[in-house]
């Protein structure tokens, strides 16, 4: 019977693209709005000044605009074979997103992914989101958005280790991983594990850039819990010769509960050097709640912590607020608030992208519209 | 026993009414009505009640967990009486139905409320 369900799971997944074997699905958003933040920075750099409050259009109020194509082919006996292209572009220049490679960008930078999937579950080879980054997601009652959420707050948590923000090859953990091989299995009872191989793919290596990490999750009964084991070699080094130094390691846990309208989440999480901790060892914690008022109308909120454990002059607390309604099945027009109070030399950001010098407080607000295709 | 059932939801209702906000019922509404719940479902209390109404939830997640495309931790489920109320969110448009379906299969449920929305999955 086991058996017999889990085929029934994967034929519904992918049911809306079982009709559409011979062609391909495209999709994606356009996100943009009017933005304000009290204070600005040119870079990440610990010596970035504060130069005064910018106003303007920004891409991404809720997520970043992004498009792309995926298909997946029946091949028999309960397999197909799924592939999925996805980039990021910016929708106020046309730009494309970041790649690994400092500076550089990629059309597909989101996801290059060809796999199987089965009664076994779904095993995808290529540039894809990494487990640790759903997991996240899923127990953040603001869902890792683009302004003031889980996701800024690891950011900043990799700004405090050291990177730039013009790469998508970071110090600590990873929203992306190229060259990856993820295994994700079917969900018992709502608990489900997903598994992450990067080969480094160096010459005379076996541990040159190579990445690994194992993702639990459950959810049902209205929980969601995540744990979470993230550790990779060699990342964030700009031009140097990968020596498989273990330099990357990411633990989370986290959960979000939701009753009613209500929501609640809560995490902690820990992002070190494993060869050199003095280099980097921060904490990040953080809590949300959120009230579902109509199927159209919310209000979220989330608080934000990180702590530099190496120096704890060294600290970053934020809060942000947002309401969205959703116009349409498609479109949805937003409303946020968000508050930094940076430390140190701590330089979280509360607008993914729009960055704030180290120690400087900061205040934003963004009014946006995201319309998915 | 249908007799019974109308009488529990409306009882049901009867709390809902009472209550200001939706989530602070289990406490003060149910409390206030202890007497009224006696009375009116011949003899059930209202502890009683409530435990019926938590296994019913309980019956209702446990038929969505055989369905593996659905993630139940963003469905929140409550039933009272017969009558199950769904919010939260789903992943496709399409499971809004499947949720429903589901609930409406399970043994003990008289009437399905959803009120769920898509929120697309991240990265998507």
């Amino acid at each position: 019977m086991k058996l017999k369900w889990s085929g029934v799971a994967v034929l519904a997944i992918f049911a809306s693209a079982a009709h559409a074997q011979s062609s391909v699905t495209l999709y994606g958003a356009i996100d943009s709005g009017v933005f304000y933040q009290s204070t600005a920075a040119a870079s990440f750099a610990p010596t970035a000044h504060n130069n005064g409050h910018v106003y303007g259009i920004k891409d991404g109020s809720l997520y970043g605009s992004f498009w792309g194509i995926k298909g997946a082919e029946d091949i028999g006996g309960g397999y197909k074979v799924n592939f999925r292209l996805q980039g990021v572009f910016n929708s106020s220049t046309g730009k494309l997103g970041l790649a690994d490679t400092t500076g550089g960008t990629a059309v597909f930078n989101q996801q290059a992914t060809v796999g199987l999937s089965g009664a076994f579950g779904t095993f995808d080879a290529g540039r894809q989101y990494t487990p640790m980054i759903y997991a996240m997601a899923d127990t953040d009652v603001r869902a890792a958005q683009y302004f003031g959420s889980i996701l800024g707050a690891w950011l900043g948590l990799n700004q405090a280790a050291g990177w730039p923000g013009t790469n998508t090859n970071v110090p600590i953990g990873a929203l992306y991983d190229s060259n990856a091989l993820v295994y994700q299995s079917p969900k018992f009872y709502g608990a489900s594990v997903a598994l992450e191989y990067a080969p480094g793919g160096v010459p005379g290596q076996i541990q040159g850039g190579t990445r690994e990490s194992a993702v639990l999750r459950y959810s049902n009964y209205g929980l969601n819990l995540s744990a979470v084991y993230y550790n990779a070699h060699d990342t964030n080094l700009a031009a140097a010769t990968p020596s498989g130094l273990n330099n990357n390691r990411f633990y989370y846990l986290g959960a979000k509960y939701t009753f009613r309208g209500v929501s609640v989440s809560a995490s902690y999480g820990i992002g070190k050097n494993p060869s050199n901790t003095s280099l980097a060892d921060y904490e990040m914690i953080s809590g949300g709640l959120g009230y579902q008022f109509t199927p159209f109308f919310k209000i979220t909120s989330g608080f934000y912590y990180l702590k530099d454990r190496n120096n704890s002059a060294n600290h970053s607390s934020e809060y942000a607020v947002g309401a969205e309604y959703s116009l349409s099945k498609r479109t949805i027009v937003s409303a946020q608030v968000g508050y930094v109070a940076n430390r140190g030399t701590m330089n979280q950001t509360i607008m993914y992208g729009q960055i704030v010098a180290p120690g400087v407080s900061t205040t934003a607000a963004m009014i946006g519209l995201r319309h998915s295709f | 026993m249908k007799a019974m059932n109308g009488l529990r939801v409306a009882f049901g209702v009867a709390i809902a009414a009472t209550s200001i906000s939706a989530w602070a019922q289990d406490g003060a509404a149910a409390g206030a009505s202890a007497d009224t719940a006696v009375t009116a479902s011949g003899g059930m209390t209202a502890k009683a009640t409530r435990q019926a109404n938590r296994a019913l939830r309980r019956k209702v997640y446990a038929a969505l967990a055989k369905h593996k495309e659905i993630d139940a931790g963003d469905i929140s489920i409550t039933a009272k009486g017969g009558a199950v109320l769904i919010t939260g969110t789903v992943q496709e448009a399409s499971q809004i139905d499947t949720v429903t379906e589901v609930a409406k299969g399970v043994a003990g449920v008289t009437s399905v409320t959803s009120k769920l929305t898509v929120q697309r999955p991240f990265g998507q």
